[in-house]
Order: C-alpha cells, then structure tokens, then sequence
C-alpha cells in the first residue's frame, strides 16, 4: 500500500506543475522533424543522424530525464516536503524505488513513443522498436542518476547538465575512452544491434552495453538508498 | 474632562536631509550587483564553483589557441573561430547565471521590494539583461583580449600589429552580438520560474532542440531552405550573421544572399527577447 501511495504522490507532484508542459514540445519536435523530412523525401542516411541519434537519443532522452529524474525527489528536497515521508517508519528503498519506476514510466512513455514514430518513418517498425526499447533502458539508467545526483548534491541539474553536455557531448565524441562510460552509447549500441540498419553507429559493444547499463542502474540506485539513510534535510544553497 | 493621557515628545529623531540618490543609482547599483553575481563574487565558495569553471576552460582555450597561432600563423584559428568554438561553453554560462539573477528574486518574492524603490518597473529588466550581456561578452571578450596580448607582442612589426588589432575588433563586435542574443533568450526563460534547476533544464532545452532542426533543413532537397537553415537556432543564427560580415570560416558555411535576412532576424529576436522580458515584469510582482 505505502509504495502505491509515494508513487501517487510523485506522479501528482510531476504532473501537478506548469512546468509539465515541457515535457511536450521536445517528443513533438523529434516527430515533427521525421514527418517534415520524410515528407519532402530527403534520404534517410541524411536526416536519420541528426533526428534519431542528434535530437532524440543525445537530448530529448537525457533532458526529459534529467528533468523528470531530479523532479521526483529533487522538488520534495527543494520544498522540504520530503519531511513527511522521511519521518513515517518506512525502509528507505521503499521511497527510493517507486519514485524511480514512476520517473522512468514517465520518461519512457515520453521519449520512447517519439523515437518509435520517427524510427519507423526512418527505416522499418523494427528499428521503431529498437530505439522504443533502447529508450526504455536508457530511461531506467538515466533516472537512476539523476535521481542519486539528487541526493548527492543541492544543484542536481546543473551537475546533471555537465554530465550530458560535456561529458557526453564534448568528451564522449573526441575522447574515445570516455565512451564506456556514457550511457549515450550504451543506448545507441542497444538500438543499433536490435536493429541494424546502418543508420546508428554504435561504438562499444552490446555485452558492454549491457552490463554497464545494469551496473548504472543498480549501482546508483543502491547509492541513492545509501543516501538517503543518512540524509539531513538543509535550507537552500546560497 | 482628562487632559491628553499621552504627550508626543521631541527626542530628537531628524529627518533624512541629504542628498537622495535617485533612479540611476539604483538602476547602477542593480546593474553592478547582479554582474557581480554572474560571477559569485562577494558570494559563497559554492556559488563560485559553476561560473569560475567555464571561465577557467575558456581562458585555458584562448591562451592555447594564441600559443597556437605564434607558432603556426595559418591555422586558421581566429577570434571569431575562437568565439565559435566556445558556443556550448556560452550555453552552460548562461543557463548558471540567468536563473542565479533572476529566478531567486522570483523565489524569494522581493521583486515588491525592488520596485518600491525609486526604479521603474521597466529598469528592473533592463539592469539585469545588461548585467547578463555583460558577463557573457567578457567571458567570451576577455580572453581574446588575452589572446590579443600575446599576438601582440609576438609580431616582428607594427603592420603585423595595425593587422592585429584589425583581427581583434570584430571578434569582440561580434563577442557582443552573442552577448546579446544569448542574454536575451537565457533571461526571458529564467524570468518564466522561479526554480533555478528548472530555468537552466529550460534554456538549455531551447538550445539543444533546435541545433538538430538546423541539421535536418541543411540536407533538405532545396537549396533556398539549406541556405536559410541556419536561422532556425540561436547559436547557428548568430554564426550566419558572422559568415555573413566576416566570411566562412572552412568555406562550407553558404548563407546564400540572405546576409541582411540574418541581421534582421537577430536584431528582431533580441527586440523581441527585451519586449517579451518587458511584458513578463510588468505584471510580475503582484505573485
């Protein structure tokens, strides 16, 4: 009963707020753009790059779920009202986990429903299915993250934002060592090896991919309920 | 009946009798506090700890890059190349420092405070913009000062000199005209919340969704629309308007006759930043 009641809490928490709306144009953007250059019949290998790996994997993924990830418990920290569930008699993981399936839900269903659409105006519904799935994953890791990022530190998305921007936009595309560990990649080798279509050029190797994305995802999780046991709730940075 | 029960004494407390300082110090004092903020000065270690690092990279980046061009002359590295090369850096900056000058003013709910103060409704925009405009185009004028220095006391004559300097004026000309965009955008999405995380998710949003629109129109079977793709972002947008008055820089840039076109947008886009930014604060305070 308590996990159903925290995930409803956040799930009205995300949903509660204008700033939902953002979570709109971005999904909307990458289906606009696939319909626009698919309708004025320009190849796939030119717009395939920009749109699906560009646009949707390198941003929409990593900043609807640096949004979404450090919303579902960054926002109750903000406005102390992280109090209330923190003082009720609960194992913590059972405040960590359902706010973390709740943002990866919502991170999912918003990202991987506009990859599906744009994959499949592409190339083929496998390849649709492919970055579906691979945004599934890539929502699970990110949000697990994010959501650590937000028990380690006050400014969450603005650490959040070195991550995506420097260390997977700058670094991840000059310094070949830094791939292995950018969750980019893992997605992108995901997506290419359920569908290879030439269109994604995946840079390490799917077992690669995969366990680094499971130990991602554990690993900062089990961080975020380590976390939040010893966590003392302080006013606002300065 | 009764006398007064209470007798109102003289102890002495005065009237303030001097000078008052009026709108411009106020707007002066807005303009030279929130420029300080933009760089943490005179705040906590933590506050310093975002802005300092991207100076530091873009100070690194300038001061190798002149090392660069003394010893390689050709490189093709320019002032304008190097403002170019730090867009993304710019990108960071702002999204640090516009919810840092506005959105805790929005939080705290001092805005009623500000405004009543000698300072217009309208000043309270202005100050900050200008402030914000300013810490852009020294992050981004500041190091090809550096740059410039140490070209300049390389060069074997003065025409190398007079050549020098001819390079360095439009690098920071066109340092403003990032300046001015960047600032514009940054705070018009700052002043929209009052949380600092979601302001800075929100302007790097507008700055990464629409580079990939760029991309996708450059590939479009039309060579008018490739032409016009880069005024659909606003980094791409101030880079056509550089192609235009200062030429490609790898010759693959065509902008086609649409040099005006760009200006005119960019003027329009932070006219219509500063108007947008106007409106938002006219009717702000009440929340």
């Amino acid at each position: 009963m308590v996990p159903q009641t925290i995930a409803w809490i956040t799930a009205r928490g995300l949903f509660g707020r204008r700033r939902f709306l953002l979570l709109i144009p971005l999904p909307l953007l990458v289906v606009g753009l696939a319909v626009l250059s698919r309708g004025f019949g320009v190849a796939p290998e030119n717009w395939a790059q920009p749109v699906l790996v560009g646009l949707g994997l390198a941003v929409v993924l990593p900043v609807i779920a640096l949004i979404v990830g450090t919303g579902v418990l960054g926002s109750e920290i903000d406005d102390g009202t992280i109090v209330h569930i923190l003082t009720k008699p609960l194992p913590r993981w059972q405040i960590v986990l359902p706010k973390l399936v709740v943002a990866t839900a919502v991170t999912t269903v918003t990202v991987s429903i506009s990859l599906y659409v744009a994959g499949v105006l592409a190339h083929s519904v496998r390849l649709g299915l492919g970055l579906a799935l691979a945004g599934l994953v890539g929502s699970l890791v990110y949000s697990a993250l994010f959501l650590a990022m937000s028990l380690l530190t006050r400014r969450p998305v603005l650490l959040g934002l070195v991550y995506v921007l420097v260390w997977e936009g700058l670094l991840g595309n000059f310094v070949s060592g830094t791939r292995v560990l950018s969750v980019q990649q893992y997605v992108l080798t995901i997506a290419d090896k359920i569908a290879p279509t030439g269109l994604l050029q995946s840079k390490v190797s799917l077992p690669v991919a995969i366990i680094m994305s499971a130990i991602f995802a554990v690993g900062f999780t089990v961080l975020a309920i380590d976390r939040l046991r010893s966590f003392s709730v302080a006013g606002e940075t300065s | 009946m009764s006398e007064a029960a209470g007798v109102i004494h003289d102890i002495g407390y005065q009237r303030y009798a001097g000078p008052r300082l009026g709108r411009g110090y106020v707007f002066t004092s807005l303009y030279v506090h929130s420029l300080r903020t933009a760089f943490g000065l005179g705040r906590s270690a933590k506050a310093k700890i975002f802005p300092w690092f991207v100076l530091g990279v873009v100070f690194l980046t300038g001061v190798i890059l002149a090392a660069v061009r003394t010893q390689v002359p050709d490189a093709g590295v320019t002032y304008t190349a190097f403002v170019d090369m730090m867009a993304w850096l710019v990108v960071f900056f702002v999204a640090v420092v516009a919810p840092e000058l506005v959105s805790r003013d929005l939080r705290a709910g001092v805005l009623p405070l500000y405004f009543s103060r000698p300072l217009r409704r309208s000043d309270y925009p202005y100050a900050k913009l200008a402030a914000l405009a300013t810490a852009v185009w020294l992050l981004l004028g500041a190091p090809q000062i550096v740059m410039f220095l140490i070209a300049a006391f390389s060069v074997d004559n003065m025409s190398q000199f007079w050549t020098e300097v001819g390079d360095v004026g439009p690098g920071l000309f066109y340092a403003a005209l990032w300046a001015a965009v960047f600032a514009g955008i940054g705070l018009l999405i700052a002043s929209l919340t009052g949380k600092r995380a979601f302001a800075a998710g929100g302007i790097v949003a507008v700055f990464l969704m629409t580079t990939p629109v760029v991309g996708v129109l450059s590939v479009m079977p039309s060579q008018t629309m490739n032409e016009l793709a880069l005024l659909f972002s606003p980094s791409s947008l101030v880079f056509g308007v550089g192609v235009w008055l200062f030429g490609s820089p790898d010759g693959n840039d065509n902008i086609g006759p649409f040099g005006p076109l760009y200006l005119a947008v960019t003027i329009g886009l932070v006219a219509g930043c500063v108007a947008l930014l106007q409106a938002r604060y006219r009717k702000v305070a009440s929340s």
